[in-house]
């Protein structure tokens, strides 16, 4: 590598069951390169992206990975989306050769991590909140219907189901520890059901038993979550039904079809349907073309600009064991806020993890948007229904509430 | 003789350059009234003099001034014009306000011949000087007050409890009987927390008139004041037979939180005081754009020659005079000096015999912008395992110590011990079984495994739990696979640890007995 160049790394799914995420994060990290290099790199210097596969995203390949990228491609920065698996085990790496890692695993975990040692931990950065606020978010969300009178709950009774992985258990944890201050209470669970399942009938009816009006499902793979809708569908209740993230994706509308119309779903990190968002879209596929998704590709797009500003304002990047250098990048992280196509990036000097708007903070424009969205129809476009100012459309009764 | 006469002589030259050296603004004027000189300050004093070139009269000086708007006037313009004109070639000096914000000191001095001269003097500085020292002696002399107050109160009131408390120590070590000296204890209870409410309230007292609280507007749940005041007095209520309820609230509101807090809880104090038979109940209803809080009660009710002075400042109504604990008189003041801080309305109903209604009323807030989660947001609050009880067995104090740190941190409740006795004594006395169970495999001369065994002989069934050890001899991996158990070695990779602890709680599908991590 030339010593004109500077190398950033990606740990990024390429292979196995998340690569279809993977291929979007490394599309925006792409494309964001693309533009600092044409505007002349950070400081004259171009941008060098580097990919590693991570495959299963288990901790030894994220570990093995990262390793190899500061190793053998002496980056001075590792920037990615997320990998499940490796529960933060890639930090220690990362920390050892003390350089940046700016990354979206959205895990509560980060800020144990970062605060339990901060002058170890300076360069890791969680560029999205922690999965911890999708709860506290969806029940200001509801509590929100109910008080401007755009929904009349038929009780204040919530009904959770979360799968087996710790984001789906934080996430449930969150919601019933909220729910009480909000005048809601939990009549169902959290319980917690070996995940992945397709076969939901006995939970269904059992949460159907305590006449919620809201359910909430917080295991996160699509396909899974589709059969939970449609077997819902088969025999519903008049209760608001919210699903986790992987209800965004395309194979969740195209598996529940017609019985997803209504299912309301949230993303701590997405594109925004502003100006900034659309054109960034618009960009996006005319790079990529029309089968890719710049709304999970946004991202490592938002991150990575962010560090070129931040890594120029701090006066260059540094290469492993330049700590003195890295710390003024990270500084600058901190210090910068930074408005992307997905909101603003305010990392929180403590946490070093992007601040939720609403969720904690009120002001927009220093936080990230915790964005509500409702399916739409069939073919699962995505209404974006709040918060304000970034909601476009408004939310409506599910077609299965009488 | 004209000014221009004075500039002609070279001397005299001298002296109008020394004069517009001067920052003091000087006129002199003749007696017919006529200006002889004004030095440079003099002439700039006033932007409206700027047309009179260098020759005018007192007169012109006095009604361009007036009617300039440049000085702030005592009287009309016109008034003010006769006035001055009349006090012509009198000695004096007079203060005036500009609309700049600064402040010049007019000053007359009679000259022998009749004449006049002005001097203009910018005392802007002097009189903000002046102006905070006489600040500084107010709040100094408030401060003063306050604290005579403060202690002619502390002195009136403190008196009594202590007192009494010196009388009951001295019984108490004189008492032989046990019940005796036990009731003697608990009447010495009471005049300390009487004390401790008093000096607790002549404190919030003292900030209020020292202006020291400042409210900290925010949009939050009520329910989170309310359960906290629930907490606070359920006990107070039961002991004195009274039923304290809380209707349940999922209003939103905009106000200070701990102030609001202070409020209630003075509020329901008052109620729970001054109720012998029934209960207090806490609720709250709209009212137009705003909540009212209301604080029911079933108590002695207020008179209505009292009720106009209810909020005043030590003001008490002696229902009782054998009361134990009698009111202080300060708490509704409070009450009523927060609320005007917030800006929320205080109000009171009451029927003497019947009981009264307190209530206070606060503007409604957006549910988005409410604020209910604590400033750090922690594994501990949040995670996976928060809450989640856990029993280490360690006998290695060191290693144990680690080893609690790190769960706790990750939101555990860990009861730690280092025997297989002390393990078996919490099983046989905790309310609540651990979900959990971390066992080093050697505990001095016993193995972890057996003490598993008994453990969960003990508890009647089983209990997820692993295995942590130093040895990686293959004999030994093998009897932990034996009794089923997963194993992880030393030292403990705290990610592995982690999984671990997930699989043997949620995913017990994917624990493989046995097999070193």
């Amino acid at each position: 590598m030339s010593n004109n160049t500077i190398p950033v790394g990606s740990l990024v799914p390429l292979s196995g069951p998340s690569a279809i995420d993977g291929g979007e994060f490394r599309k925006g990290l792409l494309l964001a390169v693309e533009e600092i290099n044409e505007r002349g790199g950070i400081l004259g210097r171009r941008v060098v992206p580097v990919f590693a596969d991570t495959g299963r995203q288990s901790a030894d390949e994220v570990v093995a990975a990262a390793a190899r990228l500061i190793k053998e491609n002496r980056v001075h920065a590792i920037i990615n989306g997320y990998n499940i698996g490796p529960q933060n085990s890639e930090y220690e790496t990362v920390a050892d050769a003390g350089i940046i890692y700016i990354n979206h695993n959205t895990l509560l975990q980060h800020h144990d991590t970062v605060q339990s040692n901060p002058s170890r931990y300076f360069g890791c950065f969680m560029a999205n909140p922690a999965e911890y606020w999708y709860g506290q978010g969806l029940i200001k969300f509801l509590s929100w219907l109910r008080d401007t009178g755009q929904w009349q709950p038929s009780s204040n009774r919530i009904a959770i189901v979360s799968g087996s992985k710790p984001y789906s258990i934080v996430i449930a944890n969150a919601i019933a520890n909220a729910a009480g201050k909000y005048g809601w209470s939990i009549g169902y669970g959290p319980r917690v059901v070996s995940t992945p399942r397709s076969e939901w009938h006995d939970i269904i009816k059992e949460l159907k038993a305590c006449e919620p009006a809201v359910i909430a499902n917080t295991h996160f793979y699509a396909g899974d979550l589709a059969a939970f809708q449609r077997q819902f569908f088969e025999a519903p209740c008049n209760a608001l039904v919210y699903l986790q993230y992987g209800a965004m994706h395309q194979a969740f509308a195209d598996l529940a079809g017609q019985s997803a119309r209504g299912v309301i779903v949230s993303a701590v990190t997405g594109l925004l349907r502003d100006q900034v968002g659309e054109e960034f879209g618009r960009r996006y596929l005319e790079r990529f073309g029309a089968d890719s998704t710049p709304q999970i590709g946004c991202q490592c797009y938002n991150a990575m600009h962010h560090f070129a500003i931040a890594a120029s304002v701090a006066g260059g990047t540094g290469g492993p064991g330049d700590l003195e250098q890295n710390r003024k990048v990270a500084k600058a992280l901190i210090d910068i806020p930074y408005r992307g196509v997905a909101g603003t990036i305010k990392y929180h000097p403590s946490w070093q993890a992007a601040v939720p708007f609403p969720d904690h903070v009120h002001d927009p424009s220093l936080g990230m948007p915790h964005l509500f969205y409702q399916v739409h129809n069939a073919t699962g476009r995505l209404a974006l229904i709040a918060p304000a100012p970034y909601n476009v459309e408004k939310f409506f009764l599910p077609d299965w509430y009488r | 003789m004209s000014q221009h006469a004075i500039a002609d002589t070279p001397d005299i030259a001298d002296i109008a350059g020394g004069l517009d050296a001067m920052e003091d603004g000087i006129g002199i004027f003749e007696a017919d009234r006529v200006l002889l000189h004004a030095n440079r300050s003099f002439l700039t004093a006033f932007e409206c003099l700027s047309s009179l070139g260098r020759q005018f009269t007192y007169g012109d000086f006095v009604a361009h001034l007036a009617r300039s708007g440049e000085i702030v006037l005592p009287l009309s313009a016109e008034h003010w014009i006769t006035l001055e004109l009349s006090q012509y070639g009198t000695r004096r000096k007079s203060e005036y306000l500009l609309a700049d914000g600064r402040t010049l000191e007019f000053g007359h001095h009679a000259a022998v011949s009749g004449g006049l001269t002005v001097v203009l003097r910018d005392v802007t500085a002097a009189k903000s000087l002046e102006a905070m020292l006489r600040r500084t002696k107010a709040e100094a002399e408030t401060s003063n007050e306050t604290k005579s107050r403060f202690l002619r109160a502390a002195n009136h009131d403190l008196r009594q409890p202590l007192s009494t408390l010196k009388i009951l120590i001295f019984s108490c070590m004189q008492e032989q009987e046990e019940e005796h000296r036990r009731d003697l204890l608990h009447a010495m209870d009471i005049s300390v927390s009487i004390m401790e409410d008093l000096l607790g309230a002549l404190l919030q007292i003292g900030q209020l008139d020292a202006g020291q609280i400042v409210p900290r507007v925010s949009t939050f749940q009520l329910s989170q004041i309310f359960e906290r005041i629930g907490l606070q007095f359920s006990h107070q209520a039961r002991e004195r037979g009274l039923k304290l309820r809380f209707v349940q609230t999922r209003a939103t509101v905009v106000s200070d939180k701990a102030l609001l807090e202070r409020i209630l809880t003075n509020l329901v104090a008052n109620a729970i005081r001054y109720t012998d038979v029934g209960g207090v109940v806490v609720g709250c209803r709209r009212s137009g754009s705003g909540i009212r809080v209301e604080v029911w009660d079933s108590g002695k009710g207020i008179a209505e020659q009292h009720k106009s002075r209810i909020f005043d400042e030590f003001y008490q109504i002696n229902h009782d005079r054998h009361s134990r604990k009698k009111g202080l008189g300060l708490g509704l003041n409070i009450v009523q000096r927060l609320a005007g801080l917030l800006g929320h309305r205080v109000g009171v109903r009451s029927v003497e015999g019947s009981g009264s209604v307190f209530s206070i009323e606060m503007p409604i807030g957006d549910v988005w912008q409410s604020d209910t989660v604590a400033s750090e947001v922690s594994e501990m609050v949040g995670g996976e395992f928060a809450g989640t009880p856990v029993l280490v067995i360690e006998d290695d104090a060191v290693l144990q110590d680690a080893m609690r740190e790190l769960l706790e941190r990750w939101g555990f409740r860990v009861t730690a011990v280092q025997t297989e006795e002390d393990a078996l004594e919490v099983i046989a006395n905790a309310g609540e079984r651990p979900a959990l169970i971390i066992a080093d495999y050697s505990l001095r001369g016993q193995f972890g495994t057996d003490v598993l065994q008994k453990i969960m002989a003990a508890a009647g069934g089983h209990i997820p739990a692993l295995i942590v050890t130093a040895d990686v001899e293959p004999r030994i991996i093998s009897e932990i696979q034996a009794a089923g158990l997963p194993v992880l070695i030393k030292p403990i990779s705290p990610p592995r640890l982690r999984v671990m602890m997930h699989n043997l709680l949620f995913e017990p599908g994917s624990v493989t007995a046995g097999r070193p991590e």
